[in-house]
């Protein structure tokens, strides 16, 4: 359920504006509006307790980056099956509060050419604070998820060339434009996008002549990581011929720096033949569709994005029935991502799986975020964290993107550890919580006298009841602790937020 | 980076000894010269008389010149050691220092920002292979698995060299690796989390347990004041100390695998002086910095390895305000046991410049600097194909490392 701004939520904003600019910038200014809008932390949330996850606790850590306060019961009011549509239909969802936080990042909603009047570290942290804030706040948080999952597949590092002028176009453009639309527009859009032109080469791209000969940089990545995979089944041929295709492309200099053009003279515009598929001479720029279509609609491409889907909902090692069914939808719909996530979040498998896969940092930063109830503009020292543990936002150097697997991110505990206690004790400038909303909402008051205070926290946090073991651990920790001391209580929160079970959705 | 499936993870726990499971049998020590380091005023082609002619100011004095402390310390029958690096010189006797002549980049500009850039990403002048050299080797190496302490570099921000690992961290001591628990109480958390993650019956419970293990160790380092070992003696410099704490952590068997440590200051354009001055202070802090790590780590000898380079060496010819302007080819050092020590290896070039036309001249380049790093990487540390470290690359063999 969203709540609509009501007009005099509006004029309540407004209210707070005048109020709080005179003293030249409240840092919670930001939090006092959500919660004006309902959007801050819930007078009563209420805590789910079964010995397994909750099926709606691990649809919102899985389909998103994790509960915020009371969304588990607006959820299971509302529906799972409910909650998915409306999560598909994005623009419908009612998102100004994200957008009040995140507009003030100019230059991601600007052109490039514009872009270039900005220093890089502008653009680079208008990029991650946006990325970053809007996988906090955002209602839409299975496009949030899926923004995320697209910004792997289709990797671009900002620090290469003059890509980070261009991400935030290609971000807008091209990723969030179709995150839930359909496979071949990504495909399409990327292929022309002027950060992909400069990330993998593109613009050098060009028909042998004295002006230079094919790069075959994005052709390679096009087959190998875009749409069919490695073992997808083509050849070191095709790879030559798609890069024929796409020779040509190129971008402005001058007034509209940074965007893409068709340079028809540096196109090869003879005849090609890509997968079997002929592509008849003489077409131009059209190349590019005709190329795409055929990569796309190739049956080893369904398999692949079937498969990373899999792997970036269920599990790491996809299971072989649920990843041929999504494969089917992709075929049977022309490579429409909504019936495949429909598929995938509705299935037998995405429950089953529950709770045993690895977050990797950014999804652990984020949930902590919305799991506390943080208010954050995500200043440097939230970032610093990202960078510390290895997953920065467009960071990652090589195409294939962030990798989706544990074990690369098994050395990031420590760094997990000291982010949830900086958190939670309001260490982390520019994050602040306040763990007693938290704990008066779910019931406790005062932690004094409540034996079983711990094994309640756990549950809000992890979805289920903990173990016998988990129970036995943190009730230690709380005898003879005053849990109502603010650090005591910051560093009983901390350590769940540490636990394994934290660490998995 | 093949997906690692469940069953070979399984598989490799139960492998697992009482080691670290990320814990590497190897470490490199990265030294990385900023500002393109005069490498002829330290290991000095005495015998070539053109050296002398072409460097009336800065040159570094003959063995047998007779100048008692300020003659250079003869190497071989050609080559000679800066007076001030007087301290190193008992590794290389004891063979324990390579050094690889004439190594450099394919990079013209002669802008230090773009060589830098390219020698820490490992690339070939204007092709991009994505991220740092070292962080392409931590995920390529066997293994894969990398504690919080696997890469490690000293200073303020990761060297790009680094971009792309996952987990690496930038420390100025080994004093920031704690937990930093609200109550004040590392122990207390540790228990918690120990218990906790002993439970966990998932992926989990091996690098939670080895990262509290580790942290273990490093808090009872410490607790005790760092005593170098054999009465090594590190001199009171940023750098020193920098290799020390990368000696603790050594010997803390943390898992460290990699290391950087930067030593800047070597952009000599302005009386760079010769046997005194500004460059042989640098040289002087170089040295002592390295002898008292060899000594300090003699038990480890084995394991370690360090290597010490520069974006480019300089001008063969002094300039007019009695410096010298950016070159090629530099010298490459590389410590460790297992290297042919005692000697210069490669050709010398000659200080002929007139062959140069594409960008500075100076030393001319005889190895491209990743055939250095790649033959340590391969023989040295745990990388099988060093295609997956310098793809497209066909590295020389240069023999650095006895077979």
């Amino acid at each position: 359920m969203t709540s609509k701004i009501t007009r005099r939520n509006f004029l309540a904003i407004g209210g707070l504006i005048g109020c709080a600019l005179p003293f030249g910038g409240c840092s919670n200014l930001n939090g006092v509006i959500a919660d004006r809008l309902g959007a801050g932390i819930p007078k009563k949330v209420s805590v789910t307790d079964g010995a397994e996850i909750d099926p709606v606790f691990n649809l919102l850590s899985r389909a998103g980056f994790g509960p915020w306060p009371g969304d588990v019961e607006r959820v299971r009011e509302q529906g799972v099956k409910a909650w998915i549509e409306e999560q598909l239909e994005p623009d419908k969802i009612d998102d100004k509060i994200c957008d009040f936080r995140t507009r003030r990042f100019e230059s991601i909603f600007l052109d490039p050419g514009t872009c270039y009047e900005f220093k890089r570290e502008a653009l680079r942290k208008d990029l991650c604070r946006y990325h970053l804030l809007r996988s906090v706040y955002s209602k839409r948080q299975l496009l949030e998820s899926m923004v995320e999952f697209f910004s792997d597949h289709f990797n671009i590092y900002i620090e290469k060339g003059d890509c980070i002028y261009l991400k935030a176009t290609d971000d807008r453009s091209v990723i969030r434009k179709n995150a839930l639309g359909r496979f071949r527009d990504l495909v399409i859009g990327s292929a022309t996008s002027p950060a992909m032109l400069v990330y993998l080469d593109g613009k050098e791209n060009r028909k042998e002549g004295p002006h230079g000969i094919p790069n075959e940089n994005y052709a390679r990545e096009l087959l190998e990581l875009h749409t069919l995979g490695v073992d997808g089944g083509y050849s070191q041929k095709d790879v030559y011929e798609a890069a024929r295709c796409l020779t040509g492309w190129r971008l402005h200099s001058g007034s509209n720096r940074g965007t893409a053009y068709f340079d028809a003279a540096l196109h090869d515009d003879g005849e090609k033949v890509v997968l079997g598929k002929k592509i008849p001479s003489g077409a131009g720029k059209k190349d590019v569709e005709m190329l795409v279509d055929i990569t796309c609609n190739h049956p080893s491409t369904a398999k692949h994005i079937a498969k990373k889907l899999v792997a970036h909902f269920v599990s790491e090692e996809p299971p072989a029935g649920l990843t041929k069914r999504v494969a089917k939808r992709f075929s049977e719909s022309g490579g429409q991502i909504k019936p495949m996530l429909r598929e995938i979040l509705n299935s037998f498998e995405f429950n089953a799986s529950a709770g045993t896969k690895l977050k990797r940092p950014f999804q652990y930063v984020v949930s902590c975020l919305r799991a506390t109830g943080a208010d954050t503009m995500a200043g440097d020292p939230v970032l610093e964290f990202l960078t510390r543990m290895g997953h920065g936002p467009f960071q990652y150097p090589t195409p294939d993107g962030y990798p989706t697997e544990a074990n690369p991110w098994l050395g990031t505990l420590l760094w997990r550890w000291n982010f949830a206690f900086a958190l939670c004790s309001n260490e982390v400038d520019s994050a602040n919580v306040t763990l007693d909303s938290l704990c008066s909402a779910i019931g406790l008051e005062s932690l004094h006298g409540t034996q079983n205070a711990p094994d309640i926290l756990f549950a809000y946090f992890a979805g289920r009841r903990p173990s016998q073991d988990e129970s036995k651990t943190f009730r230690q920790y709380a005898a003879h602790r005053d849990l109502n001391d603010e650090k005591v209580r910051a560093e009983l929160i901390g350590l769940i937020l540490s636990s394994p079970a934290f660490q998995k959705v | 980076m093949p997906a690692q499936t469940r069953r070979q993870f399984l598989q490799r726990l139960a492998l697992r000894s009482e080691t670290l499971s990320g814990a590497s049998d190897s470490t490199l020590v990265c030294v990385f010269l900023r500002g393109g380091a005069d490498t002829l005023n330290m290991f000095i082609p005495y015998a070539d008389d053109t050296y002398y002619k072409i460097r009336p100011t800065i040159s570094i004095p003959h063995p047998k010149s007779g100048k008692g402390s300020d003659s250079s310390v003869k190497l071989d029958d050609f080559y000679s050691l800066h007076p001030k690096m007087s301290a190193i010189l008992p590794v290389y006797k004891e063979g324990r220092l390579a050094v690889v002549q004439a190594v450099g980049t394919d990079n013209p500009t002669g802008s230090h920002f773009e060589t830098q850039d390219q020698m820490d990403h490992g690339d070939a002048f204007k092709k991009t292979a994505g991220g740092g050299w070292l962080a392409r080797y931590l995920r390529a190496r066997f293994g894969n698995n990398l504690t919080p302490l696997s890469a490690v570099s000293i200073g303020p921000i990761l060297p790009e060299s680094l971009r792309g690992a996952p987990g690496a961290s930038a420390i100025s001591s080994i004093d920031e690796i704690r937990i930093k628990a609200p109550c004040e109480n590392p122990a207390v958390v540790a228990k918690v989390l120990t218990d906790l993650y002993n439970a966990d019956v998932g992926l989990l419970s091996a690098p939670g347990l080895d990262t509290l293990h580790l942290l273990k160790r490093v808090e009872s380092l410490r607790a005790i004041e760092y005593k170098p070992s054999q009465g090594a003696s590190y001199p009171d410099s940023g750098f020193a100390r920098g290799l020390r704490e990368i000696a603790r952590l050594i010997k803390a068997d943390v898992g460290l695998e990699v290391a950087c440590i930067d030593l800047d200051g070597w952009d000599t354009h302005f009386i760079q002086g010769s046997v005194s001055g500004l460059q042989a202070g640098l040289i002087e802090t170089l040295s002592d910095s390295l002898a008292a790590f060899d000594t300090d780590l003699s038990s480890r000898r084995k394991q370690v390895t360090t290597l010490v380079i520069t974006e480019f060496g300089r001008r063969s010819y002094e300039n007019g305000s009695l410096g010298t302007d950016h070159g090629r080819g530099f010298a490459a050092m590389i410590l460790g046991d297992g290297v042919r020590g005692g000697q210069i290896l490669g050709h010398y070039p000659g200080l002929n410049e007139a062959k140069w036309v594409l960008g500075p001249a100076g030393l001319e380049v005889m190895f491209d600097y990743r055939s250095v790093l790649s033959e340590v990487l391969t023989k040295r540390m745990a990388l099988q194909n060093s295609q997956d470290v310098f793809p497209g690359f066909q590295p020389q063999k240069i023999g650095i490392v006895r077979a």
